[in-house]
């Protein structure tokens, strides 16, 4: 059933319809809203799970981390400088190889201090050994949720589905709701290895070797290698239960595309309307959005920008000395496809600033009217 | 289910089944927990000194004979204690400040009850080299501790009664509907079961002279205070005026005398409560006329409460000052109006006459229940004061050897407080007979600040030799009480009010084993531990161990970092942390 509700709102939707029995978490500012609606719940006895207020985000990782290993399917949501204090946690939980999923509201990072939509978060946590999924809106938040557990119980690893402040957190658009029945179908209630025995107690991921540390990091390596797989394989279940589907990465008008522009969020829905306007006036534009960023889908993006001409990637985030991350991992991806296309870096929406059509309307064109490359990031400043 | 991406046979994390002991991080500690004992309020205001909050955590576990021998330790009494205390526990019970007081008085019964019919409980006699043959005169409360413990200390007792049976007042002065007498003899058979050797019968003073008493090493006085006190007003002697006293004596000896329809009651304490309620069984109306006000009542409230509740009249600010035969077979009673004005010696509002203001009232009788007196014609006179035995603050009097304590000496006239008294003197003269002083030894064994002694800590002290420094009292700041949750107090029920009148049946009824439970697990455990595991729990290190069985709790110091986190989410300030030495 279609209800008018927030980005947040959806995430909490789709957190109770997983039936989570912990959910562990700390309120900042725009994730709160997810906190106070599972709160809400779990007074009024809807929510069947706990809801375990912590003295922080490290505690509520370190929490989510000690109920995966008894056993449950876990949650918790946060934001920016939250994310920040969990970064130790997160390696932990990749290491301990539990599949705690984590809505990630993108907010800026101070300082200055601020709220807005800015992906820099997240990025910077790209190396934690978490799956990476970034939503475009509320509907695509609340089916991702819903994914990744699926995802992460296969491989066990942690899931952080991302979505952007206020733009997606705060917005409120009829999202579809699915049925609780046909969720527990989807997704079945689960019982994770006990890591804890009391008959037999152990101390768990104790000081190793060396030559075990590396290999429970291949290990690992290995599962994260396969999620791209498992991901659109859950994909294409979900769209064959739900009728929705985003894929891992997702083309838009890009067969006889030679400029594609490159997003992640909410930048790529405003992008759809923008490459329409442009294929109206005759260009030949296309756009990709990148969903799944961690493991990144390197060949799956090489045969989608197989003979394209240019690349512009719009980056909401800047790795300080380098440029836009997208554009990096891009790059990285690209490097070993023959004739691979030009790509250029345009960092835009920083800091929350808007990016309407026009914005992505004057990339476009600025990359039409380019024929060399550039190295440096380019930063829209309007 | 199935781990797709890593096999079985491989963990998927590393598992390490060794201990990691071995590493003494205590070692990093600055300062490290110790156990706290501290005094719950509730225990210090005790006379008796009775171990609340020890026997209110057994009585919470169902450890009911546990409970029972940890009441017994300090009081032989409870069975009546927790019929008649005047509980001033539950007034200073610290969770009154937070809701509303445990049930500590109907506690103590329930833990008599549910005990007194399995066998009775006797504690260990202590070994004594230096045992002694002590005489006690009187088995009212004050004699039967004051026996009962110098038993427990070792001592050979003779124990002297005027009357035919024991128990002094809890015999002859409290009714049956308060303190059933089956009660009575269960506690005191258990205490004589100590092996005490009983002359009933026979005074002291008259069939045995009071000279005789110097055969003994050792002698406590606690003849009681039998004598009612008289108005000294004209016609108090006529045939329809009775003393209090000899009104509850005959009432408990089962004399079916007559007393008439309206009788007025006069007074204002225990006595005139008993008397009235007792006249109120016998068919009678009953008035109480008291010359102060309810307020300066010295009465305990609920008797108050219970007596008007079951019909019982008050007039207030009314003094008799004469009583006059009428020809119709009633009396007349008439009543000098009185006000309160000014403060008397012992802090009491005075009550003064009201100039030329009178009423009469007409009754079939009058009872006087305004006070008791001391007999004293036996003793010599060198011991007495003020119409009381003199003693100093260890219950000695001026004869080295003598020593008295109870009604018939200058303190409250409580059962508890007797019982106090019986503890006190038994130390004291166990003190006495070993040749020690008394001073430092009662500030050692000492429970807080209001007079009550602990008996454990003598035994402990006396027997092993390790005197404990006396406890410091924990007040309700230093409880943290955001682990506790709120509830109302558990009443006990009563028999139902017209059968109440009808017959002497006990009006309380105790609690049901639910009712009990519920009302012992309120109990805060004030600066003691009841095993609530927060330290445990919130221990990061893991170094806690608790063994509520044995009552002991230990921290593994080797691997104690002295975080203090025990200290902090203990809700009773029973874990202080010290620099490590």
């Amino acid at each position: 059933m279609k209800e008018f509700i927030t980005g947040n709102h959806a995430v909490a939707r789709a957190v109770r319809l997983c039936r989570t029995p912990l959910i562990a978490a700390y309120p900042i500012t725009p994730q709160t809203p997810i906190y106070e609606k599972l709160s809400e719940w779990e007074a009024s006895g809807e929510l069947k799970g706990i809801m375990m207020r912590t003295e922080s985000e490290h505690s509520a990782m370190a929490s989510c981390i000690a109920a995966s290993l008894t056993g449950v399917r876990t949650f918790t949501a946060t934001s920016s400088q939250g994310l920040a204090l969990m970064h130790e946690m997160l390696h932990f939980a990749a290491g301990c190889r539990v599949p705690v999923v984590m809505a990630n509201v993108n907010r800026l990072l101070a300082a200055p201090w601020g709220f807005w939509a800015d992906q820099l978060d997240s990025l910077s946590q790209r190396d934690t050994g978490w799956i990476q999924l970034y939503c475009e809106n509320g509907q695509e938040s609340l089916d991702s949720v819903i994914q990744a557990y699926k995802i992460a119980e296969e491989v066990f690893l942690p899931a952080m589905v991302c979505l952007e402040a206020f733009v997606v957190s705060h917005f409120m658009e009829p999202v579809d709701v699915p049925d609780q029945e046909q969720v527990d179908r989807f997704l079945p209630p689960l019982d994770l290895p006990h890591r804890f025995d009391i008959d037999k107690p152990g101390y768990l991921v104790p000081v190793v070797p060396p030559e075990l540390y590396r290999k429970y990091k291949h290990m690992a390596q290995t599962s994260m290698n396969a999620v791209k797989e498992i991901a659109d394989r859950v994909d294409r279940e979900y769209r064959e239960a739900f009728g929705r589907g985003y894929g891992i990465i997702e083309p838009f008008m890009l067969e006889d595309a030679e400029i594609v522009i490159v997003t992640a969020g909410s930048i790529t829905s405003t992008a759809r309307i923008t490459i329409k306007r442009l294929r109206e006036q005759g260009h030949r534009v296309g756009l990709l959005k990148l969903r799944l960023f961690r493991p990144f889908p390197v060949e799956e993006i090489q045969q989608a920008l197989a003979g394209k001409k240019k690349i512009a990637v719009i980056d909401r985030n800047i790795s300080l000395g380098s440029g836009g991350i997208f554009c990096q991992e891009l790059r990285a991806a690209l490097v070993h496809s023959s004739d691979h296309p030009l790509t250029f870096s345009y960092i835009a929406g920083v800091g929350g600033t808007d990016v309407d059509p026009d914005v992505i309307e004057k990339i476009a064109l600025d990359v039409m009217k380019r024929r060399e490359p550039v190295d440096t990031p380019m930063w829209i400043m309007e | 289910m199935e781990i797709k991406y890593d096999s079985s046979s491989e963990l998927v994390i590393p598992i390490s089944y060794g201990s990691s002991e071995a590493i003494e991080t205590g070692k990093w500690g600055f300062e490290k927990p110790e156990a706290a004992f501290l005094t719950a309020p509730c225990q210090e205001v005790c006379p008796a000194g009775n171990p609340i909050p020890q026997f209110l955590y057994f009585a919470g576990e169902g450890r009911y004979q546990e409970a029972v021998e940890a009441l017994l330790r300090e009081n032989p009494f409870p069975g009546v204690c927790g019929r008649v205390c005047f509980h001033p526990c539950e007034r200073d019970c610290n969770r009154s400040q937070y809701d509303e007081a445990v049930s500590i008085n109907a506690m103590e019964r329930h833990v008599f009850d549910v005990t007194s019919n399995r066998h009775p409980d006797i504690l260990p006699l202590s070994n004594n080299v230096n045992s002694r043959r002590v005489a006690v005169v009187g088995s009212g409360p004050a004699g039967l501790s004051a026996a009962y413990f110098l038993r427990l200390l070792g001592h050979r007792v003779t124990l002297f009664e005027t009357r035919k049976e024991l128990g002094g007042v809890m015999r002859w002065g409290i009714p049956e509907y308060r303190l059933p007498k089956s009660i009575l003899k269960k506690e005191i058979k258990r205490i004589l079961q100590l092996s005490i050797e009983v002359t009933t019968g026979m005074t002291v003073g008259k069939e045995i002279f009071f000279e005789a008493l110097d055969r003994f090493d050792a002698v406590f006085l606690s003849p009681g205070a039998g004598l009612s006190l008289s108005l000294g007003i004209e016609g108090e002697d006529l045939k329809k005026v009775w003393r209090g006293g000899d009104f509850l004596d005959r009432i408990n000896s089962g004399d079916k005398f007559r007393i008439g329809k309206e009788i007025i009651v006069v007074g204002g304490g225990n006595t005139a409560m008993d008397v009235a309620r007792a006249a109120l069984r016998r068919g009678s109306k009953v008035t109480v006329a008291y010359r102060r006000t309810r307020t300066e009542m010295p009465a305990i409230r609920d008797e108050i409460h219970d007596a008007e509740e079951e019909g019982v009249r008050f007039e207030f600010l009314l003094q008799p000052v004469k009583i006059s035969f009428l020809t119709n077979k009633k009396i007349r009673v008439k009543f000098q109006r009185m006000k309160l004005r000014g403060r008397d010696q012992s802090n009491r509002p005075k009550a003064i006459p009201i100039k030329g203001e009178y009423v009469t009232r007409d009754a079939d009788g009058l009872i006087k229940a305004v006070g008791e007196g001391v007999d004293l014609s036996w003793i010599p006179e060198t011991l007495s004061t003020k119409g009381l035995i003199a003693v100093n603050p260890s219950l000695a009097t001026s004869h080295p050897k003598i020593f008295a304590g109870g009604d018939a000496v200058d303190q409250p006239r409580t059962i508890v407080t007797a019982i106090g008294a019986g503890k006190r003197a038994a130390i004291a003269i166990d003190l006495y007979l070993g040749g020690y002083s008394d001073d430092d030894i009662f500030s050692k064994i000492r429970v807080g600040h209001k007079g009550a002694l602990s008996m454990e800590a003598y035994l402990s002290g006396r027997n092993g030799g390790s005197w404990s420094e006396a406890k410091e009292i924990i007040s309700y700041p230093q409880l943290n009480t955001l682990f506790f949750e709120h509830s109302k107090k558990v009443g006990m029920s009563k028999l139902d009010r017209k059968k109440a009148l009808k017959s002497f049946s006990e009006v309380n009824l105790g609690f049901n084993s639910d009712e009990a439970r519920m009302s012992a697990l309120r109990c805060f455990s004030c600066g003691t531990c009841n095993y609530c595991y927060n330290c445990y729990y919130f221990c990061p290190e893991g170094v806690v161990s608790l063994d509520p069985q044995h009552r002991i709790r230990r921290v593994d110091l080797e691997h104690c970092k002295g975080c203090g986190t025990c200290a902090k989410v203990c809700p009773r300030s029973g874990v202080l942390m010290k620099e490590a030495g």
